[in-house]
């Protein structure tokens, strides 16, 4: 982990975290080029046997989700003792990882919006269809509104898996042998969620269930309004973690 | 150096008592700083300050500010009569009481004195007469 | 601006056990420390207390006079050095010393200049040094952060002892361009015995001393000579050990006789001989001893 070099005490917590983020991005670059090659060529290889009728823009996005759980864990987890010994408060520490969440799930939701509007215009060019599995059945998204409405909660979706990670992250640090148990309840909740924003296996069909009819209408809203508040209860969750976190001792 | 059980700064103070009385270090002379001595021996520098406090309390250093420390100029004079006083107890006083633990006679003792004293004389002038020729 | 330590009624727990009780100390601002303890005597708890590595159970730890625990303008001034450092592993050399440059008084070119001096690879991995390169980019992390209080804890372990002897000559040449507080944490105590202007002895979770180093080195003694003289001589002072050959006994008393003592024991044939700092240090410790 590259610091900003001899930032000034109030403001370091910010610059540490813009940092973090460029750090993130430059260390998965070959990933992140390899993985938007893969959802763009992969479809033209397809093509040549089968139909396009699927988003692959839509599983790349989808996996960038538990990517970017995996870099807020890795990163809370690697930098609490990295940072604190340097001699960062743990509060500092949270903050910048609030600042690297916010910009990474900008900057990678950015991406997906991207990666969706292109593959739409690629798609309608090649006469393919963008559709996605959901609930056993496959179905276009849609319109270019439509496309649009479904591409713009990727951010939000990156933040929430972010802060998960984090809890995680920090929940394994504090707590050496049990922290990671916090997957059991955390995983669920987040994932089901996601799920039921696109009425996808495993979760989705569940919750329209429970919703109904009012998907439509109403039910969307709420199940968005769900995900803003896990992601504020998981990053005061992990914000609480790591506000009194003691460093492990050296094993001898 | 270091090693008989004084105190380290007790033991520099005695070094350079003993650089002043063998006239490596002139009255008036200027003496190292606290951090060359610390350095060259590598010791704490409260260490070697110890040593110059002591020194300038018997006299035998001067501080001045901003400059440095100096020999006093009486400094030989001071030590003149402390060294004697500690030869006298750290050489004789032990010499005595083993001499008396291994039965030697004191008579003894005082022959050997004498006669390696005119060794040592007649040493002497030899160089003396040796520097002249 | 080099900083004052205190504590006040410090306790530390893991669990039930006290790794530190009831501990005050006050470490004076730009002094070099040493920290004496055996293993588990609770050097590393204190330590890791002073930097805010952890918070104590109860009490109060003050740096430079403020509360250390959550303060960034104190902590980013105040360094602890482990054994083997806090890196991630697979940093190269490089990052992780440029990760240093969180503090404000970092000294980046200072830092790459000892990693040259020491012959640290800036390329390799952390992962990829041996325990005794590791140490030493710890020690070069620790020198450059040119903090206010700076704690070395067994940082020496893995280094051989050419790399240990410049460690000193180094720290103790950063020392006397700038003047701060270090601790530094050993068992090899008559290595470092020189560079120290006091020295603190830690044992099961409590203060044992705190004195100047010339104290210690003046504090014990032994006695050898014929036993029963020795006996008759030692009757009255605090015997710390005692071994014996044949008719010639040998006692370690913990403190340092006085004239008429010196002069009685001359007389018996009784030689009176210094205890090292290391010597001592190991009676005054020992199990079984009930310390003070």
């Amino acid at each position: 982990m590259t610091a900003p070099a001899n930032t000034r005490l109030p403001s370091r917590r910010y610059a540490l975290g813009v940092g973090m983020a460029g750090e993130g991005v430059k260390y998965f670059r070959f990933w992140i080029a390899a993985a938007v090659l893969v959802s763009f060529l992969g479809p033209l290889a397809i093509s040549r046997f089968n139909d396009i009728e699927l988003s692959t823009w839509f599983y790349t996005a989808n996996v960038a989700k538990w990517f970017t759980a995996f870099v807020g864990g890795g990163f809370v987890y690697a930098l609490v003792p990295n940072m604190i010994a340097a001699g960062l408060t743990r509060r500092e520490l949270s903050v910048s990882m609030g600042v690297f969440g916010a910009m990474w799930s900008l900057v990678l939701g950015a991406c997906a919006v991207a990666g969706i509007a292109i593959e739409r215009f690629y798609y309608d060019a090649m006469g393919w269809s963008q559709g996605i599995d959901a609930d056993g059945a496959i179905a276009p998204i849609g319109s270019w509104g439509d496309t649009l409405a479904f591409a713009a909660v990727y951010p939000l979706l990156y933040l929430v898996y972010f802060a998960a990670g984090c809890v995680i992250g920090a929940a394994s640090y504090r707590w050496e042998s049990s922290g990671w148990l916090l997957l059991v309840p955390i995983l669920p909740i987040v994932f089901s969620l996601d799920n039921a924003l696109y009425d996808t296996e495993p979760f989705g069909p569940g919750w329209m269930g429970f919703l109904g009819r009012y998907m439509d209408e109403w039910g969307r809203g709420v199940v968005l309004a769900g995900i803003v508040l896990v992601a504020l209860v998981l990053a005061a969750g992990a914000h609480r973690i790591l506000i009194d976190i003691p460093l492990r001792s050296k094993k001898a | 150096m270091f090693d008989d059980g004084a105190p380290i700064y007790r033991q520099i103070a005695d070094q350079i008592k003993a650089e002043i009385m063998n006239g490596s270090l002139q009255p008036g002379g200027k003496v190292m700083s606290t951090n060359q001595y610390a350095a060259f021996y590598q010791i704490n520098p409260a260490t070697a300050q110890k040593a110059f406090r002591e020194l300038v309390d018997e006299g035998v250093l001067y501080k001045q500010r901003g400059v440095g420390m100096f020999v006093a100029d009486d400094a030989r004079d001071k030590l003149a009569a402390d060294f004697r006083d500690r030869f006298f107890e750290r050489v004789l006083a032990p010499l005595v009481r083993e001499a008396r633990q291994a039965g030697i006679p004191l008579t003894d003792i005082i022959d050997y004195l004498r006669a390696s004293d005119g060794n040592a004389g007649g040493a002497v002038n030899q160089t003396e007469k040796g520097a002249l020729q | 601006m080099s900083f004052t330590v205190n504590l006040r009624d410090v306790t530390l727990k893991y669990g039930d056990a006290d790794a530190l009780a009831d501990v005050d100390l006050t470490l004076e601002a730009g002094k070099i420390y040493g920290l004496l303890g055996r293993n588990g005597a609770g050097k590393t708890s204190l330590l890791s207390l002073i930097a805010a590595f952890r918070k104590p159970t109860s009490g109060a730890v003050l740096v430079g006079g403020e509360p250390v625990w959550e303060n960034a303008p104190i902590v980013s001034r105040v360094a602890l050095i482990r054994e083997g450092g806090d890196f991630d592993d697979s940093d190269t050399v490089k990052a992780t010393i440029e990760t240093g440059q969180i503090r404000p008084d970092f000294d980046l070119d200072y830092a790459l200049k000892l990693a040259d001096k020491f012959e640290l690879s800036l390329k390799k991995k952390v992962r990829e040094l041996s325990r005794g390169k590791r140490s030493v980019l710890a020690a070069v992390c620790g020198l450059a952060a040119r903090a206010e209080l700076t704690m070395f804890d067994e940082v020496h372990l893995g280094m051989d002892a050419p790399t240990r002897d410049a460690f000193y000559k180094e720290l103790l040449a950063e020392y006397m361009d700038r003047q701060h507080t270090v601790v530094l944490s050993t068992h090899l105590i008559d290595e470092v015995a020189n560079y120290l202007e006091e020295v603190v002895i830690v044992d099961r979770g409590r203060i044992l001393r705190h004195e100047d180093v010339e104290t210690f080195q003046g504090m014990g003694a032994t006695l050898t000579g014929p036993a029963d003289a020795v006996d008759a001589v030692a009757a009255g002072l605090d015997v710390l050990a005692e071994q014996r050959l044949g008719a010639t006994k040998s006692v370690t008393v913990s403190a340092r006789p006085d004239a008429a003592t010196r002069e009685r024991a001359a007389n018996a044939g009784i030689e009176i001989g210094p205890v090292g700092l290391q010597d001592l240090f190991i009676h005054l410790t020992e199990p079984g001893k009930n310390g003070a």
